[in-house]
């Protein structure tokens, strides 16, 4: 329980320096960013590693066992680990994740966010959810990778942005352009904030890379392409596991953070999305300013998740 | 040569060599651990350097009076004046600072003289000079800040010096020469520099050169720019002194002196896909006698050596340390912690030495699956690394230096406290850098923290500790137990009282 508590703030702290890590004198610093993203993913899979899931604050001491685990886990290998979340479901089936860190992607090169999908998050029960998690989960790394691609190094942003990204990954506009969800009006096509959990789609063609995306502002712009580019296994893997729906609750509490950081930090962000097809991102390296441009995540499913908001989310609102 | 002067200290068994008095015999008290109590005087406590460039430049003051006068005590201190690097030369003559304004300010030691024995050991500015300017990147929006980050002396091959500072993005050789002759008599132009009427000349004499009051001058005579994406980190002069690299994040270029226009890439840990991005580049250094080997350190608490034969990317290392991490003290700042902020190969070349943040470890270049010694530098903050997360103490990169003679480490801490390790007796000493204790000559005292139960007197708890105030940068001269101790905008030199 003090772990989440402890977790809760630290993930506050951490997105609090991200933030701030903007407006620094003499650009981004790759190597800060680096490490407060390490943090944030730590402490995110010790708030998520709860076994109650629900009671994000007045767990019962049923809690605490996960917790040691969690902290090991991300040292386990190497950040292949970074956006699997633990199954949230069961404490059962945290052992089972915990040998996996390297299973997803190759351990040979250590996949910060290539490997794990959204793990706990499929297609059982609320689909839409389900989809957005996985986007969540799916686009956080894809998040992180345009987000260092950033000159001076925005930095991993694991953790809190995975679930930003996600919706932003699928192109759907932010919540707060009023669109009525994921549900619906999600206008491209392939975008996976619609309903289809189960589907495998191929990464989106380079050209209808997030760069789009990037120019509009908050809550704005056209959609940008799914998938920018980024590793095709994440696919395959969102859809591999399935977890049980209670897993949909911790991860809602994530997206629904996500949602108000979206609308707090306003188009800051949005650099993190800016993945260029192939690699091209990457290869702007000077963009640092990418937080600058592009809108924000564009969360599918804000309303149904809005609902949501526990203290969490209004830590984060208070940054 | 410096170099030579280093390799006869290194006898290895001999550790009084640098404890002996001028006269070659072993002082009785120099027996003692060289960081033993009391044994660390204050020589002088250098200001602000704007202050005392001012004042020795417009002013006809001695600056040795301002240097050790506390008249211009003051309490504030602009955040450009702040110390941001500290480096002797090889000889330990001259002692060069960085701040974060951009400035170098280079002391000279005092010339032992018959008549002023004690000013011995003293340091006076010699010169002074902006490195380095803000510039503002217009394609990337970036600021590039002036802060010099390292200094890096060349061995000195004729009368005038030479050495490179660097920001975030650009290297600068500089050349600093003195002038103390200045040529009179010229047949076209008259004393003031004006040009003579041709027709008012009947005569011809030769100019001669006549003494003048001394003049340092700092020249750029090498810009070494746009070939870093990320911030420079570290620079180090290889010892063919012809070559020399700077790392940046993910990235360490290879650099000939005399050609700015180009560099060798000779390593990239930047992944084709960023978001695998799991470990960046901390520091890097050039062996000090085998001009192929290098060492740099990364994020993720390992060190690699690299040896520049092997290939001409040297991607793969030769060498990989690591120590396997202990997991009862896994936490979420487990890998903030581990991050190397430093590494210094010793003057042997036999052992590298690796600051994370809490530790000082001791590698031996032999065995790569562990430290030979560990030194724990303010353990005490480790159950408190969370408050220094969220003021973001935590990022602190601390610098490490080892003595003339490899047995001793010296590196910094907070409450403007800093250590020293000797190695062979496993004794530790820690002294304060304050202006309370800033008479000169007043002998330091060790300081103590206590951790926890009963505080003794003079013992300072965890809880008032200044994070504030810390020691980021200290250098030890190359041969002789002379430190100098940067604590924000002051410079400490401090001396062995064997003398």
């Amino acid at each position: 329980m003090e772990f989440k508590l402890e977790a809760h703030r630290i993930v506050s702290i951490s997105l609090g320096k991200i933030y701030n890590s903007r407006v620094q004198r003499g650009g981004i610093k790759l190597h800060k960013n680096l490490l407060v993203s390490l943090v944030l993913r730590s402490a995110r899979q010790v708030y998520l590693s709860d076994p109650c899931p629900g009671l994000y604050l007045a767990g019962p001491a049923g809690s605490p066992a996960a917790p040691p685990q969690q902290p090991g886990e991300p040292a386990a290998g190497p950040p292949a680990g970074w956006g699997e979340p633990p199954p949230p479901a069961a404490c059962a089936a945290w052992p089972e994740t915990e040998p996996q860190p390297e299973r997803p992607a190759d351990p040979a090169p250590p996949r910060v966010g290539a490997a794990e999908p959204a793990a706990p998050v499929t297609g059982a029960g609320d689909a839409l959810r389900a989809g957005e998690v996985e986007e969540a989960e799916a686009a956080w790394r894809r998040v992180e990778g345009p987000r260092e691609a950033a000159e001076g190094g925005a930095g991993v942003f694991a953790g809190a942005e995975g679930p930003r990204g996600a919706r932003r990954h699928c192109g759907c506009p932010p919540g707060g352009e009023d669109r009525p969800g994921a549900l619906g009006a999600c206008p491209r096509v392939d975008c996976r904030c619609a309903p289809r959990p189960a589907e495998d789609e191929p990464p989106a063609p380079p050209a209808v890379g997030p760069r789009k995306r990037g120019a509009a502002g908050v809550g704005g712009g056209p959609a940008g392409g799914p998938a920018p580019g980024s590793s095709p296994l994440k696919k395959p893997r969102r859809n591999s596991e399935e977890q049980p729906g209670g897993a949909e609750e911790e991860e809602e509490m994530e997206t629904g953070n996500v949602a108000n950081l979206i609308s707090i930090f306003g188009s800051s962000f949005s650099g993190l999305l800016r993945k260029s097809p192939g690699g091209g991102r990457e290869e702007a390296e000077g963009e640092e300013s990418g937080p600058e441009a592009a809108e924000p995540g564009q969360i599918c499913c804000d309303k149904p998740v809005l609902r949501d908001i526990n203290p969490w989310s209004t830590a984060i609102v208070a940054f | 040569m410096a170099l030579n002067q280093a390799s006869q200290l290194y006898s290895g068994s001999d550790r009084l060599g640098p404890w002996c008095s001028p006269t070659g015999s072993p002082a009785p008290l120099s027996c003692e651990t060289g960081c033993g109590e009391g044994s660390w005087i204050l020589v002088c406590r250098l200001l602000v350097p704007t202050q005392v460039s001012l004042l020795s430049m417009e002013e006809d003051i001695d600056t040795r009076k301002i240097n050790n006068s506390f008249l211009r005590d003051h309490s504030y201190a602009t955040e450009a004046d702040i110390i941001s690097t500290v480096e002797f030369n090889h000889t330990g003559e001259l002692l060069a600072t960085g701040d974060k304004g951009g400035r170098v300010v280079i002391f000279q030691r005092e010339q032992e003289s018959k008549n002023q024995v004690h000013r011995r050991g003293e340091y006076n500015v010699y010169s002074t000079f902006q490195s380095h300017e803000p510039e503002f990147d217009y394609l990337k929006s970036l600021e590039i800040e002036e802060k010099i980050n390292k200094i890096r002396w060349l061995p000195q091959q004729n009368a005038a010096y030479f050495l490179l500072s660097t920001n975030d993005k650009t290297v600068k050789l500089w050349k600093v020469s003195e002038r103390d002759k200045r040529p009179e008599g010229y047949n076209l132009k008259d004393e003031e520099g004006r040009l003579r009427d041709p027709a008012t000349i009947t005569t011809l004499r030769v100019p001669v050169l006549r003494p003048m009051d001394l003049m340092v001058e700092a020249t750029p005579r090498r810009v070494f720019a746009n070939a870093h994406t990320y911030h420079i980190n570290s620079i180090s002069v290889n010892s063919d002194y012809e070559t020399y690299m700077s790392a940046d994040d993910l990235r360490i270029n290879l650099w000939n002196f005399e050609i700015t226009n180009q560099s060798f890439n000779i390593v990239d840990i930047k992944p084709a896909n960023m978001e695998e991005l799991t470990e960046v580049i901390t520091a890097a250094e050039f062996h000090p006698h085998h001009c192929n080997t290098f060492v740099y350190s990364s994020s993720k608490g390992t060190i690699r050596l690299c040896d520049m034969r092997a290939s001409a990317l040297c991607d793969r290392h030769t060498k990989f340390f690591e120590e396997p991490e202990d997991p009862s003290n896994r936490s979420f700042f487990s890998e903030i912690i581990s991050s190397i902020s430093d590494v210094k190969f010793s003057h042997s070349g036999r052992y590298i030495m690796t600051r994370d943040y809490l530790t000082v470890k001791v590698w031996d270049l032999n065995m790569e699956n562990r430290p030979i010694e560990t030194y724990q530098v303010h353990d005490y903050l480790r159950s408190k690394l969370c408050s220094l997360y969220e003021n973001d103490c935590i990022f602190d990169k601390f610098e490490c230096v080892w003595n003339g003679s490899d047995s001793v480490i010296m590196t910094g801490s907070y409450n403007n406290f800093f250590r020293m390790f000797d190695r062979n007796t496993k004794r530790d000493v820690t002294l304060e850098a304050s202006r309370e204790n800033s008479k000169p000559r007043a002998i330091l005292k060790p300081r103590k923290v206590c951790v926890g139960g009963k505080r003794r007197k003079d013992e300072i708890s965890v809880d008032s500790l200044d994070f504030s105030k810390k020691i980021l940068h200290t250098a030890w001269h190359p041969s002789e137990n002379i430190i100098a101790v940067a604590a924000t905008n002051n410079l400490y030199i401090f001396q062995d009282k064997v003398n």
